[in-house]
């Protein structure tokens, strides 16, 4: 066959006859080895796990604003009477102005639930909607239970992502937006590697049991080991972490 | 105006002006630019987001061809000489990079026990 006659391809031309079965060929293998390449990159990607938006919730309760806001539930169709809440503000904002002034009040809260595991946060709706003081007679909180000294190793995440607002809220590629979060006011969260009395997340605190968020930036996303003292506020571990422990796990 | 918040109204407002640049290129000026353009529309919003990208580019080239500044063997220059060179390293670069990514990444042992420093103190934390 001569190079006159040899069928040539050109994208915008018809297709020249003798070329139709390689072209094809090209195509359908094109086709398997793309989708076989999703399908492995899906495969190997860590299980996001089950958080997610579960929606509109309600509830009554003690607002605790310190370290970061989050409500014991006295009263509330939606959740387990004293579970903890962490309280988010839309996007990647905290409630702290919110809440400021609020501290061992009664209050009602409304807004987008947010669930996984043990994990609890819910999104406040705007105003007096999402986060209102209640007259009534003044409730104590819960008692605060020290569980002593402990050096855990684990994730420093943000509470509402890794909540479930984001699928995956974890992990080296989110760290940036976990940071984002964080300094917005979001109350981040230890993921441990292990458990202390029985749970696995730690609202993460200063010594001086107030807001951490500072100095913990640069170690959020990777896997880091810690010291801190460890405490239960009703229904929510807190770990007032040492921050001249914190080192990255190599 | 907080930093976070300048920066993104500079960025918008870059590909605004990109969005009009770009628009206006491939609706009239890329005829002027490249005759063998002229009467084909097909492909033009394939260029589109490259053109809003790097519109000061195309607004440059641009003004040189309308000036008469723009040398017309330009595209059919041979490859600079260290252009070979470059894609080399691109071609070992990448893979080299996203390897050793892999290899650097953290990875376990991801199961560390809780070790307790120090046993509750009753009555202290309580507040």
């Amino acid at each position: 066959m001569s190079d006159r006659e040899a069928p040539f391809f050109i994208g915008w031309a018809a297709m020249p006859p003798g070329l139709r079965w390689f072209m094809g060929g090209i195509a359908l293998g094109l086709i398997l080895f793309l989708a076989g390449i999703a399908y492995v990159t899906a495969a190997t990607q860590d299980d996001p796990g089950q958080g997610a938006f579960v929606g509109r919730a309600n509830a009554t309760g003690i607002l605790q604003a310190e370290p970061y806001p989050i409500l014991h539930v006295t009263e509330s169709a939606d959740f387990a009477l004293g579970s903890a809440l962490l309280l988010t503000g839309g996007g990647k904002r905290g409630v702290q102005g919110r809440a400021a002034g609020l501290d061992g009040a009664l209050v009602a809260v409304s807004g987008a639930r947010i669930a996984r595991g043990d994990i609890a946060a819910l999104q406040l709706r705007g105003g007096e909607a999402g986060l209102k003081a209640l007259e009534q007679a003044a409730i104590t909180p819960p008692a605060v239970q020290d569980l002593g000294r402990w050096r855990i190793s684990g994730e420093i995440c943000d509470g509402k992502c890794y909540a479930g607002a984001m699928r995956p809220g974890r992990g080296l590629a989110h760290k940036a937006c976990a940071n984002l979060c964080l300094i917005g006011g979001i109350p981040p969260v230890l993921v441990a590697t292990d458990k202390i009395d029985g749970t696995e997340f730690f609202l993460l605190a200063g010594p001086d049991g107030g807001p951490v968020t500072d100095q913990i930036l640069d170690h959020v996303g990777l896997l880091i080991e810690l010291e801190g003292q460890v405490q239960r506020h009703g229904g929510m571990a807190v770990l007032r972490l040492d921050p001249e422990t914190l080192k990255v796990i190599p | 105006m907080e930093t976070a918040e300048r920066l993104l109204a500079i960025g918008q407002g870059y590909l605004w002006i990109g969005l009009v640049v770009a628009a206006v290129f491939l609706a009239w000026g890329i005829d002027r630019v490249e005759a063998k353009a002229q009467g084909a529309w097909i492909f033009r919003p394939l260029l589109l987001p490259g053109a809003v990208l790097i519109w000061p580019l195309v607004l440059w080239r641009w003004l040189r061809v309308e000036r008469g500044n723009a040398c017309p063997q330009a595209p059919y220059r041979p490859p600079l000489t260290a252009q070979r060179l470059f894609s080399m390293i691109v071609i070992f670069a990448c893979p080299a990079i996203l390897m050793g990514a892999l290899l650097l990444r953290q990875d376990g042992p991801l199961e560390r026990p809780a070790v307790q420093l120090a046993a509750p103190q009753e009555g202290q934390a309580h507040e």
